[in-house]
Parts: structure tokens; C-alpha cells; sequence
């Protein structure tokens, strides 16, 4: 597969998402990156408004969290987080499937989350976080069937932050049962073109990183864990 | 506390039994529960989705049931927190652990940490709370500050750590954290705590509760050395 740094930014939603980031690591990320014309970028739900502000003559689509990366919040909380997340200006919001419920086997619990925080989100897009890196073949595929029964048509492989990397097989699969029902976003380790290339070519519709610099020579250098003082990453 | 001069059932009842793990089980929860009130744990520390399942189970045994909220990385608005405070209280939550707005700390920001806290505490009533500043991403000076500020805002504990950072508690953030807090206020260690040694060691720096998914693992040490 050939893109162009054009077309793969399209295909890019940044994360910015970590618990000591402020305000002007927000901004100072957002100047760095601007002219790429990132599918998304994701945000924390404190910094909706400024960084929907900051994004507003651009085509990239703000992205929220709602019970991540460890979702283990209720629906009660979701559904007000989602609430939220549509009053501050998200236009998707990645939603922690309850992982609990799904390593249980209680797919009906992880529907019936999903459906109410579908219903909650309204127009906005809810992908729904699964962490396929702890589930089985079998569960992934049951996990998935729930979502789309619940009425999300999207899913993130892996959240990140949890030490789960997503593999090209789980890409791989999803799509060869739910073929074009499912948007798949892959997530978590994917850190180079070349990666991010074998990502979409198996499958996946949108690549999360926090490290887009690394996927084109020519996208200036942006280190997003050390703006907030985590070091290179 | 001297070593010397701690009782088991002292030990038992500093303990935390924690079970976060994303991949756990109903029947994990289960087993959580039935060995803290086994062994007189405290509490046991789970996710607000699991809330309803361990205070069935927990009722009337003296085990509180502690909720973790805003986690792990605690950046929600306070609103949002003090909802989901809330709702896990609704729920049979009896205590509260929840991650501070450590952004808001990195960007001086004090008066927004401190109504946070202070607005979960109020939230949780007459409640045991207990913020976790997660340590492993302050500098001396912040973790000193955070520690002054749950102090003016009432807390009952402040907590090293989430478990989720590639650090959890230490020694050196412990007696830090004891030392800025004083007596009224406990410090609660939680992250990386396995054995009966390192139990003893952060208790002997100033921990009154520790956050452990090695509860049993400790206890069982403990009696052995006796």
C-alpha cells in the first residue's frame, strides 16, 4: 500500500491523552501538528472546549474518551461522560467496553452498556474501546457481535496505557467476520509507517499514535510524552 | 508502629485486597471478597462496575467495599467525579479512592486540585476517601504540595499510586507524604506491594493502609516469620 503523508494523516487519529497534561501541553501540541491534516485528535474530557476552539478551521474531528483506558466506570457514568463529551464539542468519543463483564462472558451486560451510551451519544460517534489483547479468538468475536448489536458500528483494538499491543491477526480477523459492518480503529504500539501501513492493508479504517512524527519524514519532530515531561517515547 | 508490636489482625486490617486487573472475572470478584473477610482485610479496592456484585457479598462482615474512581489517570472534570462518586455510593460503595487532577497540579493550578478533592470528599458524606496523587509522576515539590492541599480539603488518606505506572509506592514517598500530612491524616501505599517485607518496611515509613492484590501473599508471610 502507497499513501501520501496527505492520505495517511487521514487516516490518524493523536492521541494526547495522559494524566499530567495541561492546558498548554494541549496547545503546544496542537501548534506543532498544525497543517497535518490528522483524521482526529484525541483529548482528555477537561480539554474539549479549548482544544475544540483550537481545531475549529480544521477538518481533523475531536475525539474524547469516556471509561479509559481501563473500563471499569458504569453505564451511569458513561452515559454522563458521553453527555458531557457532546456538550464540549466531541465529535467521537472512545468508549471502555466493560472488560469484566466481557472476560465473564456476559456479553449481554457489555450490549446493554453499549446501547445506552449509544443512545446518550446521539449524532456523535461512539467506538467502542475493547481491549482485544485480553480476550480469546471466541471473545473477541462475541465482544464484537455485542457492540454491534448495542449499536456502535466502530471499534478501537486496544486502549493503550495497559501494556497490550494489537496484532495484525486481531486486525485480521475482525475483519474477515464483520467485513465492512465493523470500523476498525488499531491502537496501541503502532509507531512506524511501515506498521501503520500493515495496519490498514489487513483491515483497519483509522491508526491511533501519539507519535505521528514517526510516520513520515517529513512531519516535524513532536514528542508528545516529552512535552508532558515523560520523556522520549 | 515497631515491627515487633504488629498483631496480625493489625496487619490484616491495613490491608486493601485489590483486584484491577482488566481481565478479571465475576468469579474473581468472588474470590476477592471471600478471602478479605476471611482474613479481616479492611477492604477489598475494585472497579465501580464491580461494586454491586462484592457489597452483596460483603454485607454485614465488617469488609468495606472501596471503589476506584477516576481511573487511572484521574483527568475528568470535577462534575464528572463527583457523579461517579455518586453513583458507586448508590451502588454499596463504603469508601473512596480517587486520582486527583494531576494535570491541573502540573500547571499550579491549586485552587482547581483542591475544590476537585474537596468536592469528591463532599460527595462521599461521612465516607472514608482517599486521593491518590500517583507519585511516580510528581517531582518532591508536588507531591509535597498535593499532600497540603488534601490536607485542607479533609481527606481521610492520601495514596501513593493507582498501580497502573511502571512505579508504585515507596519508601522515600511514604515518609514524604507522612511527614506533610501529620497525624490526622493517613497515608495509604499501593503499587508494587507483594511481600510481608515490603509491607512492613512501608508501614514502618509511616503507612497506615496498603493497597495490595498480594493481601493472602502477605499475610501467609507473616505468620510464617512468627
Amino acid at each position: 500500500m502507497k499513501l501520501t503523508d496527505e492520505e495517511l494523516a487521514r487516516r490518524i487519529i493523536t492521541s494526547i491523552i495522559e494524566a499530567s497534561v495541561t492546558e498548554g501541553h494541549i496547545k503546544e501540541f496542537l501548534e506543532k501538528v498544525d497543517g497535518i491534516p490528522f483524521y482526529g485528535i484525541a483529548v482528555d474530557l477537561p480539554f474539549l472546549s479549548i482544544s475544540a476552539d483550537l481545531l475549529k478551521n480544521t477538518d481533523t474531528k475531536l475525539v474524547t474518551i469516556s471509561s479509559y483506558p481501563l473500563g471499569g466506570m458504569t453505564t451511569e457514568v458513561k452515559v454522563k461522560q458521553v453527555e458531557f463529551a457532546r456538550k464540549y464539542g466531541a465529535d467521537a468519543i472512545d468508549v471502555g467496553i466493560n472488560c469484566n463483564a466481557a472476560k465473564s462472558g456476559d456479553f449481554k451486560t457489555v450490549e446493554d452498556d453499549v446501547r445506552k451510551v449509544v443512545n446518550a451519544a446521539g449524532d456523535r460517534e461512539v467506538v467502542m474501546c475493547t481491549q482485544l489483547g485480553i480476550l480469546t479468538n471466541q471473545e473477541k468475536i462475541k465482544v464484537c457481535q455485542a457492540i454491534l448489536n448495542g449499536g456502535s458500528k466502530a471499534i478501537k483494538t486496544n486502549s493503550g496505557m495497559v501494556g497490550l499491543h494489537t496484532d495484525i491477526e486481531d486486525v485480521e480477523l475482525i475483519k474477515r467476520e464483520f467485513g465492512d459492518e465493523l470500523i476498525i480503529e488499531a491502537s496501541s504500539g503502532i509507531r512506524t509507517r511501515e506498521q501503520a501501513l500493515a495496519m490498514l492493508e489487513a483491515g483497519a479504517d483509522i491508526i491511533h499514535t501519539s507519535t505521528p512524527f514517526k510516520m513520515s519524514e517529513n512531519w516535524k519532530e513532536v514528542n508528545f510524552y516529552e512535552i508532558v515531561g515523560l520523556g522520549k517515547k | 508502629m515497631k515491627r515487633r508490636e504488629i498483631k496480625i489482625e493489625d496487619l490484616a486490617n491495613m490491608i486493601d485486597h485489590t483486584e484491577l486487573h482488566i481481565d478479571a472475572k465475576y468469579g474473581d470478584i468472588k474470590r476477592l471478597c471471600l478471602e478479605a473477610e476471611k482474613y479481616g482485610f479492611a477492604a477489598v479496592a475494585i472497579y465501580p462496575v464491580n461494586v454491586p456484585l462484592a457489597a452483596s457479598l460483603l454485607k454485614d462482615t465488617g469488609v468495606k467495599v472501596a471503589a476506584a474512581i477516576a481511573f487511572h489517570m484521574g483527568a475528568y472534570p470535577t462534575e464528572l467525579k463527583v457523579f461517579e462518586t455518586k453513583d458507586a455510593i448508590e451502588k454499596g460503595a463504603e469508601e473512596i479512592d480517587f486520582v486527583m487532577n494531576i494535570g491541573a497540579l502540573k500547571a499550579k493550578n491549586y485552587d482547581l486540585v483542591r475544590n476537585d478533592i474537596r468536592a469528591v470528599k463532599d460527595a462521599a458524606g461521612d465516607l472514608v476517601t482517599k486521593v491518590i496523587l500517583e507519585t511516580y509522576l510528581l517531582t518532591n515539590e508536588e507531591k509535597r504540595r498535593a499532600c497540603e492541599i488534601a490536607k485542607e480539603a479533609g481527606v481521610d488518606f492520601v495514596k501513593t499510586s493507582t498501580g497502573f505506572r511502571e512505579k508504585g509506592a515507596t519508601v522515600e514517598d511514604v515518609k514524604l507524604m507522612k511527614e506533610v500530612v501529620g497525624d490526622r491524616i493517613g497515608v495509604k501505599a499501593a503499587g508494587g506491594i507483594r511481600s510481608v517485607d515490603e509491607a512492613l518496611s512501608i508501614i514502618g515509613a509511616g503507612a497506615s493502609r496498603i493497597g495490595t492484590s498480594s493481601g493472602v501473599q502477605i499475610i501467609e508471610g507473616f505468620k510464617k516469620r512468627a
